[in-house]
């Protein structure tokens, strides 16, 4: 077993300090290129998520990614932000659904996280924060780097 | 982010990540450049990006409305095979055409 923790201001400069920084700590599984796209994925989506929607713009907020992974590959992401919350959680999860169109958002970040996460839960509500939990079996490379 | 414009055809070059930071960049510049020479055609070429998100889809599709305005078409050009499963998920295809195109710059 390892894990990291790592906490952060709601800067958009830090989501991709974020991804990389998680990235790179997955490194000891020998994650295929494939896997290290869906994970940095997940990551930008969750972290400009609590960015943009948790902390409305506002640069001051604190975020924290959780990193665990087991022997087996098992890797368990939690992203927790302590912003507006989410009021309606079936709502947000409807692709293509935002609730900012005004600022170009496609409304598809909880779909792609659903999509490359083998479970994908959300724990939020109205005034408390956000809690993003992700779960991912990671098989490595098949085949050894040339 | 660079640009040229042949024919009717505005053409923009992407590089590196296009993320939410890199989006935020350049979203201004390449509204006014569409403005400026509202051309018959953009052709966004993502040849040389190497991450997308769910924001570069946003912008995507907020460019393809403010040309649809203008009357003019939209057409997304060499995307790696990990960009095009991200796009396919949001069903952008079923609006705006894809190409290979070889005009760089």
């Amino acid at each position: 077993m390892n894990e990291m923790t790592l906490r952060f201001l709601s800067n958009p400069v830090n989501e991709p300090f974020a991804r990389t920084s998680i990235v790179a700590f997955l490194m000891p599984l020998n994650p295929s290129v494939e896997e290290i796209m869906e994970i940095k994925t997940m990551i930008a989506e969750a972290v400009t998520n609590a960015m943009i929607h948790g902390y409305e713009g506002h640069e001051d907020g604190w975020i924290e990614i959780k990193a665990v992974y087991d022997e087996a590959g098992i890797l368990d992401l939690t992203i927790k932000d302590e912003g507006c919350g989410i009021e309606d959680i079936e709502l947000a999860m409807q692709p293509l659904y935002t609730s900012k169109a005004y600022l170009e958002r496609s409304g598809m970040g909880m779909t792609i996280m659903d999509t490359f996460a083998d479970d994908f839960k959300v724990n939020s509500s109205e005034g408390n924060g956000c809690i993003v939990q992700m779960r991912k079996q990671l098989h490595g490379q098949t085949e050894p780097a040339h | 982010m660079k640009h040229q414009m042949i024919g009717n055809t505005l053409y923009f070059y992407f590089y590196g990540d296009f993320d939410n930071l890199a989006v935020q960049r350049i979203k201004e510049t390449c509204i006014q450049l569409i403005d400026h020479f509202e051309p018959s055609a953009v052709k966004m070429d993502f040849e040389e990006v190497s991450f997308i998100d769910s924001t570069g889809i946003g912008f995507v599709l907020a460019r393809y409305k403010q040309l649809k305005k203008l009357g003019s078409e939209l057409i997304l050009c060499n995307l790696s095979r990990a960009n095009q499963t991200l796009f396919h998920m949001s069903g952008i295809f079923q609006i705006i055409s894809y190409e290979r195109s070889g005009v760089k710059l």
